[in-house]
């Protein structure tokens, strides 16, 4: 095919000046009904508890301040201790999980071993199970074995995970040649070595992508480490905004319930927007072609 | 050949997990009847950590005030939230752990609700008080102690506070309905549910609600039934009173006297303001210092145009009891807090004057009852306190069973789509009884 | 799986296989197996507590299997229309879910569109995620309340003449469970798909463009077949989601799945009998069943993937 015309060229302009038109309007579209529930959110956290019975506003009302003073001097909690706890807990899960489950997909992505097909579908398999009754066992036996007030039963499972595991695999599949590990195998670079120096760099974009997910997931646990931590210097984040919305009618105060959770959102994003850096274009790029 | 061999190698996973877990199992079940025992009295050993059980820290905070704690003992909280039935679970697999636990890890103490108090009541993990040296019981109401003891009438703790509920009525459109807004005049006028029912005719006649939430009156229903919701062989009945609130329900919804919500919903609240319609709510005091904000706002609400009085019939909403945990190595500290917040009455006045309490003695309330300047300026002057000292006395807690909160929540809530005319009356009871079977396997339902 | 390791003569690598694995393993066996052996063995007892006594555990084979699939009195199996109705609050939320965010990644991703303010849009479209899913329903509960700005929008502008209660309508209660999950999640698949595609070997996208492929060749031709595996893994890990969906519908419905239990999922079944009674028996019996189902449709996903990349 030959364009060599200037019409067609003028044409190809005008049509990607229209798709990217269309582009930007559904991206503001969406950031619309995004941003919409996050400012409703903002909205109830200026919002004084009587006001917020008296039911819905569109616009933020003068409390935000008084909100956050109530919020942070609540006797009952301690908010940066509450996000301090969280943000270990939550970046150790996220650190295990993705380390091992790379770690695990790589086993089975680059070795040939007797038991790697059963291996495989073994946790493809138990990836199905539903996790919520698990769970409820999962608390009776740290009550047997006395695991409460730490955390390692918190972030000591995530080195199983099979669904980031399945994640990695599947990257793998499509971005990892096998050609790189050889090449490196030639140059003498030991096993873990090549994993930890050569293939890990290369799914920088997975795992960054998996370590948002599951530190957004362990933020947001509340039943767990409710039912495990009962220490006030243990406690985390969501266990402190249910004490908040339990709390006796007399300090009751719905604001100081969504400052609370609006101020949770905030480490999160940060962290969001910090790994969102590492989903970059090319990091395969220039290597062998398979 | 290979996916063969992982499906064997989970069965054998499996089956090698099964021979544990069946040992596993059947421990918690030994461990629900063990607490029974009694602590073995030692009068001069007793544990240097008091630990208390809570949900919130609404009686953390009068305990830390008014309490002095014996000198020696560290008292602990355990503070775990009741949302998503994290305040019960934890307490639960810490009373059935209670016999193997270390001393200074058993729960002394722990506080509930009047809607669950009796799964612990009537269950060997909570102890007679009266052993330990709690026995007078003479300025408590006597419902605190029914809701505190079990079947046999055994007391196995108290109440700090009292929260008998009244009707709650706007007093502008009390007389435009009935031309008074008396509280004598207004009560004789509702006595009774065929006098209300009537009232509510001619309060819709003149476009007013006569409730904001179908379920307004639930409670006074629930609380005043004359059999409980298991028949003597684990069959579920429904109580006369409580078919008399589903007829009221429905009659109320399809004739427009109420709203088809739930009592929290914002479609119930917003009746509050001056613009609302509705004449009447359900509640004790807390309900209207606390959960009545759009009737206090200071632009759009009615502050004063309120008053109370008894309503059809007597009855209680809340309220936090103290038990004694089976086990506890702490008893004569554990009844000296009990005494102390029913039967000290420094303490017990401070929790009426300073701390907006309606207190379990009837002493101290009858003190501020003939204060004539304790009024309440959102009841447009009225002594509440008066009032509530004269109903406390009436109010039963009989009948009641394990399975009341769970089972007037459900009953609500399905009957409510029978009121909104979604489903059949069939289908309302049918999903009723579904839900029934879930939460209690050994009912059994039509 | 096609591409097989070169083997260095006299070198075998296997056993680096076994100790790569080998933490998982551990960590499973330690932490997850026990409990989700103990809800499969459950399933066959008599298991419950009632107050703080508890019931069993006692044998009782194959009856809570059978409890489950036994018809109520008007004839339909309740696990049945629970299954159905998770099905289609599933198919509601994550078809337009998934074609949406593989619509942003491909903008998202692509070097001709050159969007702008990519950083901004792409914080923003995953800001539902971060809400609380119960904080995230009280708002949407408020919105569409009786006395909500919705209902009051609508009488304004005169689209309804009666206040429309949206909880008591079938169509309407899905739809908003629906929307729920499409927001929290969209934005989440997008990132799974943009690093995806962002993996891929970008001097395969100039050599196709070189070749004089349009933006739409390109994707179909080049895009689309390398990006099969996590597609692969989206859809699945949506489906897996999706059969445990829980808490949208639980908090927005106050855990009854009104009306007359169209929005209880299986999970939310499953919830009803494990929150107060305990009911390990039922529960696990619930559990094997969403177990065999999610396997199930996990198998026909894969295979009909799978095969579309075959020629």
């Amino acid at each position: 095919m030959k364009h060599a015309n200037t019409s067609e060229s003028h044409k190809a302009r005008a049509m990607l000046l229209a798709t990217r038109a269309v582009v930007y309007a559904v991206l503001v579209f969406l950031s619309v009904l995004c941003l919409f529930s996050f400012y409703l959110l903002i909205v109830n956290a200026s919002r004084s508890n009587a006001d917020l019975q008296g039911g819905f506003r569109f616009l933020p009302q003068g409390n935000f301040l008084v909100n956050l003073k109530n919020a942070w001097n609540d006797a009952s909690i301690n908010i940066p201790r509450g996000m301090l706890n969280s943000f270990i807990v939550a970046s150790c899960t996220a650190l295990l999980t993705t380390y091992f489950s790379a770690l695990t997909a790589y086993g089975l992505h680059a070795y040939e071993f007797k038991l790697k097909r059963a291996a495989f579908t073994f946790i493809l398999a138990v990836m199905v199970i539903p996790k919520q009754v698990s769970a409820a066992g999962f608390v009776q036996l740290c009550y047997k074995f006395h695991l409460t007030n730490s955390y390692l039963p918190l972030v000591l499972p995530g080195v199983a995970a099979p669904i980031v595991f399945f994640y990695m695999k599947q990257y793998m599949e499509s971005t990892l040649p096998m050609e790189i590990i050889d090449a490196a195998r030639v140059d003498g670079s030991g096993e873990f070595y090549t994993f930890n120096r050569i293939i890990l760099p290369m799914l920088k974009p997975a795992l960054a992508v998996q370590m948002i997910f599951s530190f957004v997931e362990s933020w947001n646990n509340y039943f767990l480490p409710a039912l495990l931590l009962d220490k006030a210097e243990l406690k985390t984040v969501p266990i402190m905004i249910a004490q908040l919305r339990a709390a006796d009618y007399s300090k009751f105060d719905l604001g100081k319930v969504y400052m609370f959770i609006l101020l949770a959102i905030l480490p999160v994003l940060a962290v969001y927007i910090f790994l969102s850096k590492s989903i970059i274009k090319g990091v395969t790029a220039g290597s062998v072609k398979g | 050949m290979k996916k063969l061999f992982a499906l064997l190698l989970v069965l054998v996973m499996l089956l090698s997990l099964a021979a544990c877990g069946d040992k596993g199992e059947s421990e918690p079940s030994g461990g629900g009847t063990a607490p029974a025992e009694p602590a073995p009295a030692e009068p001069d050993g007793e544990g240097k950590v008091f630990n208390i059980h809570a949900w919130n820290e609404e009686f953390k905070g009068f305990f830390e005030k008014y309490y002095e704690v014996p000198e020696g003992i560290t008292v602990n909280w355990i503070i775990t939230p009741s949302t998503d039935g994290a305040y019960q679970d934890k307490l639960d697999a810490a009373l059935l752990g209670q016999s193997g636990a270390a001393d200074d890890d058993k729960v002394d103490m722990f506080l509930a609700e009047a809607d669950y108090i009796l799964k612990y009541t009537n269950s060997g993990a909570t102890q007679d008080v009266t052993a330990l040296g709690v026995t007078d019981f003479s300025n408590a109401y006597p419902y605190t102690v029914q809701a505190a003891s079990d079947a046999s009438g055994v007391v196995k703790g108290v109440s700090f506070q009292c929260c008998p509920a009244a009707m709650i009525y706007r007093r502008s459109i009390a007389k435009d309905v009935l031309g008074t807004d008396d509280p004598a005049e207004v009560q004789a006028a509702v006595s009774d549910w065929d006098k209300f029912n009537a009232v509510a005719e001619q309060a819709a006649a003149k476009g007013y609600l006569m409730t904001a939430s179908e379920a307004a009156t639930y409670r006074v229903f629930s609380n005043n039934v004359t059999s409980p919701w298991v028949d003597g062989n684990n069959k579920l009945q429904i109580d006369a009173n409580i078919q008399a609130w589903m007829k009221q329900a429905k009659e109320f919804s399809d004739k427009g006297y109420t709203q088809d919500c739930d009592i929290w919903s914002d479609e119930c609240t917003a009746q509050m303001f001056a613009s609302g319609k509705a004449m009447c709510y359900f509640g004790p005091a807390w309900y209207f210092n606390f959960s009545m904000g759009n009737a206090q706002d200071a632009e759009k609400g009615c502050s004063g145009d309120w008053a109370i009085c008894e309503g059809p019939q007597a009855h209680f909403w809340g309220g936090t009891w103290l038990l004694a945990a089976s086990g506890s190595d702490n008893p004569t500290m554990l009844a000296d807090v009990m005494n102390t917040f029913i039967n000290n009455e420094e303490v017990c006045s401070n929790l009426v004057e300073k701390e907006a309490q309606f207190s379990n003695n009837k002493a101290v309330n009858a003190k501020f009852a003939e204060d004539p300047d304790f009024g309440s300026e959102f009841l447009g002057g009225q002594n509440d306190t008066a009032m509530f000292a004269e109903m406390a006395g009436n109010i039963k807690f009989e009948n009641q069973t394990v399975y009341d909160q769970l089972l007037n929540e459900g009953l609500q809530a399905n009957w409510r789509e029978y009121c909104k005319g979604t489903v059949s009356e069939e289908e309302a009871m049918s999903n009723f009884y579904k839900y029934v079977n879930e939460k209690y396997p050994s009912v059994v339902t039509p | 799986m096609g591409k097989q390791p070169l083997r260095r003569k006299g070198v075998s690598y296997a056993k680096w296989g076994y100790i790569f694995i080998a933490p998982f393993f551990l960590a499973y066996a330690v932490f997850h197996l026990a409990p989700q052996v103990l809800t499969v063995y459950n399933s066959f007892f008599e298991n419950y507590r009632e107050g703080l006594t508890q019931v069993g555990p006692n044998f009782v084979g194959l009856k809570n299997y059978a409890a489950l699939f036994t018809p109520d009195s008007s004839g339909s199996v309740d696990i049945l229309k629970y299954a159905g109705n998770t099905l289609a609050l599933w198919l509601g939320g994550a078809v337009p879910q998934i074609l949406v965010a593989l619509l942003l990644a491909i903008f998202f991703t692509s070097y001709r569109l050159r969007i702008k303010g990519q950083a901004f849009f792409k914080a923003v479209i995953y800001l539902p995620n971060l809400i609380m899913a119960s904080a995230f329903s009280m708002l949407f509960y408020t919105l569409f309340s009786n006395v909500g700005p919705v209902n009051q929008l609508l009488m304004q502008l005169g689209w309804s003449d009666h206040v429309i209660d949206f909880f008591a309508v079938k169509f309407t209660v899905r739809g908003l469970i629906c929307l729920m999950n499409f927001l929290m999640w969209f934005g989440n698949t997008t990132i799974l798909l943009m690093a995806g595609i962002m993996g891929i070997d970008q001097s395969l996208f100039e050599a196709s463009t070189i070749d004089g492929a349009s933006s739409l060749q390109t994707f179909f031709r080049v895009t689309l077949p390398l990006l099969t595996p996590i597609l692969v893994y989206t859809v699945i890990t949506a489906l897996i989601g999706g059969l445990q969906m829980f808490d949208v519908p639980q908090v927005l419905t106050n855990g009854l799945g009104t009306p007359n239990r169209s929005s209880t999922t299986l999970i939310m079944y499953l919830n009803n009998y494990l929150g107060t009674s305990k009911n390990y028996g039922m529960a696990g019996a619930i559990s094997v069943v969403v177990f065999l189902l999610t396997g199930l449709l996990s198998v026909l996903v894969f295979k009909s993937l799978a095969r579309q990349r075959e020629p």
